[in-house]
């Protein structure tokens, strides 16, 4: 084995073999397991099945409410033409009823429903009772117009307006859907930022490590400095992508035992009735047919081959660079806290880079996106975003790509002359200014 | 035979010079002392025979050849600021640096149990650095230096940190390596081990060379012509016969009629002289030479070298 793979041999079993390796690898998959066995577990639980009672001293519903072929609905509607109000609905009588709901005249005026639960019911079981009301009411309110209940639905229908793009008319990138798909690049761009936090921070802890353990002068009787140095980087990055595609395996992994343990008892109509509560509280939207939209963004409109490709490129582009300029921290350090002062002009940029990936979201082709996405010291966590919401073609994205490259080459030469001069220090901390003296030897 | 030359190195910092033309020779199987007080710029020099950093000028010879890069693989280099991986285990700590130096798995493994045999310390395998002492760390760090059995070992002030057992012990290993033939390199502040070990020497001020030699021509060249004379008699007798041409350093009375008197020659006088002088006043029981020792000629060669670049810094200020 020649010398840099001993050295990353050793920078990265050492790692891996780390109990907080292995804590936090295992352990994030799990909790994300987790959050989605809960979620479900307590869209289980909520399946209880409500009794409504509709108030009608007008006779409006007619003691009847169209509920179709549902076999498990959620509630059942029963009639009372009695006007309860809400007093008399909190006494013994009533105590059998979940959910008390008081329709009128008035009701049709308002256009306004009002409902009395003592359990809260959840989403699926609240819009299945505000649907059927609703339906059965607008029938009243058709007839009592004169208008056919066909005639209504088609003048209640509301216009959408549609925004495309003069480039793009057949309509693929409307500006709704590329932010929805730019949302999940978005995420990418964090796992991104967070990746480059946490990996180039152990490259610079790594280095002071040596420094301060004084066994860098050994290593360094046996190995270039560089070699030392890119073993590290190399190493570290590498755990980085190992802990990712354990991310990725579990997770996988996890959600198909979760939906097989849970789902496989269930009927399908459940599991939509659950798909749309979910969706439902995720999206603003208000009706059916938002899940049928997620579902085509996330399975159809995400290339995510292409999109797993560039995270990896970009992740390990971004280390490198930043892994490099913090190598050079952790070599002009004789401590963790020089350490603290030294990173701060690194940090300031970087933080500021986190904060346009967020102003940047459904403006994907702002020039704050446009210019972020190629400037190296940026791209790795813009470029994603915009490569999700399908605003950047093939030359952009290679652009970027070889700026980066190249930006790391020239970090990675840079850290490789401070690097040598800095680990030999011992006892004292370096200022900037004399780092780019050390530039000059 | 020579075994490391260099020669005129020059290496210079941000502001400073480290090494001023710099040149010196060892042969091959003696032990070298390199001496200097601290920032005189010997761990610059040994950095530089290390090829951790490069000179500015001048050149490595390494067995009459110019050194190259696969070299270190020859030299063992215990740094005066040394340490190990703290949270690696004593087995793979070793196994690693001897692989660093270019032994195979097997060779590496073969090795590192013949000298923690020797040591006596094969309990330790599985121990990680954190739990040794520090004397036990140094053991270690001493295998590590010469598992891959080079011809030129480097040690900078290897007894530092070291209790009176260790020291004893890591100066019979040197010996030992020694006889099989390995020249050794020494940099040190403790000079008894100089007197006791060091074939040749080499005395660093300031960046620049000003004593280098064998040990006996040293020490020959900085003799003061003082000798002790232990004599039966009156004192104020023996220093009276002694006038302008020799200087009574010190005087010591032994008991009742016994004297011993520290005499320095001056002039051209012989020790013939003295005795010829003394003789018919005391009774001369016994006299031999009073050499200089390496803490004595230390102190006096960077404090004349100190002394005399104050005074030519002095002379550029007039």
């Amino acid at each position: 084995m020649s010398k840099i793979g001993l050295i990353i041999n050793r920078e990265y079993t050492s790692r891996v073999k780390k109990k907080s390796f292995i804590v936090l690898t295992i352990l994030v998959p799990i909790l994300i397991g987790a959050v989605g066995f809960a979620a479900i577990w307590i869209g289980m639980k909520e399946q209880k099945h409500f009794k409504v009672l509709v108030s009608d001293p007008d006779d409006i519903c007619g003691g009847k409410i169209f509920v179709g072929q549902d076999e498990h609905p959620p509630a059942t509607f029963y009639f009372t033409p009695d006007d309860l109000g809400p007093d008399l609905f909190d006494t013994e009588e009533y105590k059998d009823y979940d959910v008390y709901v008081g329709v009128g005249k008035n009701t049709i005026t308002n256009k306004t429903i009002k409902a009395i639960h003592r359990d809260e019911p959840n989403l699926n079981t609240q819009k299945y009772i505000s649907n059927k009301l609703e339906m059965r009411l607008e029938e009243y309110f058709a007839i009592d117009q004169g208008v056919s209940l066909t005639t209504y639905r088609k003048i209640k229908q509301s216009f959408k307006f549609v925004l495309q793009d003069i480039e793009d008319i057949d309509g693929e990138n409307d500006s709704d859907r590329k932010a929805k798909a730019q949302a999940v690049g978005f995420a990418f761009s964090i796992l991104i930022f967070v990746f480059l936090m946490v990996y180039a921070g152990q490259v610079m802890r790594g280095v002071l490590e040596e420094k301060t353990s004084r066994v860098v002068e050994i290593v360094v009787s046996s190995v270039k400095p560089f070699e030392l140095m890119m073993g590290k980087i190399i190493a570290i990055g590498l755990v980085g992508l190992t802990q990712f595609l354990i991310w990725i395996v579990l997770i996988i992994v996890i959600l198909l035992g979760v939906q097989a343990f849970f789902l496989a008892d269930m009927d399908p109509a459940a599991i939509q009735a659950m798909t749309e509560t979910q969706m439902g509280t995720e999206l603003t939207g208000n009706a059916v047919g938002n899940d049928n939209e997620i579902a085509a963004l996330i399975f159809e409109q995400i290339q995510w081959p292409v999109l797993l490709t560039l995270f990896v490129i970009y992740f390990l582009g971004g280390y490198l660079l930043y892994g490099s300029i913090f190598a050079i921290v952790g070599s002009a350090s004789d401590s963790e806290t020089d350490t603290q002062q030294l990173i701060i002009p690194v940090m300031i940029p970087l933080m500021f880079v986190y904060f346009i990936s967020f102003s940047i979201l459904g403006n994907p082709d702002g020039p704050a996106a446009v210019w972020g996405s190629q400037i190296p010291f940026s791209s790795p966590i813009i470029m994603l975003q915009r490569v999700a919401a399908g605003t950047v073609n093939g030359v952009e994205v290679a652009i970027s790509v070889v700026l980066l490259i190249g930006t790391f080459i020239f970090t990675t030469y840079l850290a490789a002359k401070v690097y040598r001069v800095g680990i030999l220090m011992y006892g004292k901390k370096a200022s900037w200014k004399e780092i780019f003296k050390w530039l000059k030897h | 035979m020579e075994m490391l030359r260099v020669d005129n190195i020059v290496k210079q910092y941000a502001g400073h010079t480290a090494l001023d033309n710099v040149s010196i020779q060892t042969k091959k199987g003696e032990i070298f002392g390199l001496l200097g007080p601290n920032g005189a710029g010997k761990t610059s020099l040994i950095r530089i025979i290390n090829q951790i950093t490069g000179p500015d000028s001048g050149q490595i010879f390494l067995e009459g050849r110019e050194i190259k890069r696969s070299d270190i693989e020859f030299i063992g280099y215990l740094p005066e600021e040394r340490g190990l991986y703290k949270k690696m285990k004593v087995r793979d700590q070793v196994m690693y640096f001897a692989r660093l130096k270019g032994l195979t798995k097997t060779e590496a493994k073969k090795r590192l149990e013949y000298w923690f045999e020797k040591f006596e310390i094969t309990s330790w395998f599985d121990k990680k650095v954190e739990e040794l002492s520090k004397g036990m760390a140094q053991k270690i760090q001493f295998i590590i230096t010469v598992l891959h059995d080079p011809k030129l070992l480097i040690l900078d002030e290897p007894f530092s940190g070291f209790d009176p057992i260790n020291t004893e012990l890591i100066k019979r290993e040197i010996l030992a390596l020694k006889e099989k033939g390995t020249s050794i390199m020494l940099s040190t502040h403790n000079m008894n081990s100089v007197e006791e070990i060091c074939d040749s020497i080499a005395l660093i001020n300031k960046s620049k060379l000003i004593v280098e030699g064998g040990l006996k021509e040293v020490k020959s060249q900085y003799r003061s012509h003082t000798y002790a004379v232990q004599f039966k008699g009156m004192m104020f007798g023996f220093a009276n016969a002694l006038f302008a041409d020799f200087s009574l350093e010190h005087s010591e009375q032994i008991d009742d009629d016994t004297a011993v008197a520290h005499v320095k020659l001056l002039k051209e006088n012989k020790l013939n002289d003295l005795l010829k002088t003394v003789m018919p006043v005391v009774e001369i029981e016994s006299v031999h030479e009073i050499m200089p020792t390496m803490n004595d000629i230390f102190i006096q060669a960077v404090t004349e070298d100190s002394g005399e670049s104050i005074k030519q810094e002095g002379g550029e200020d007039e």
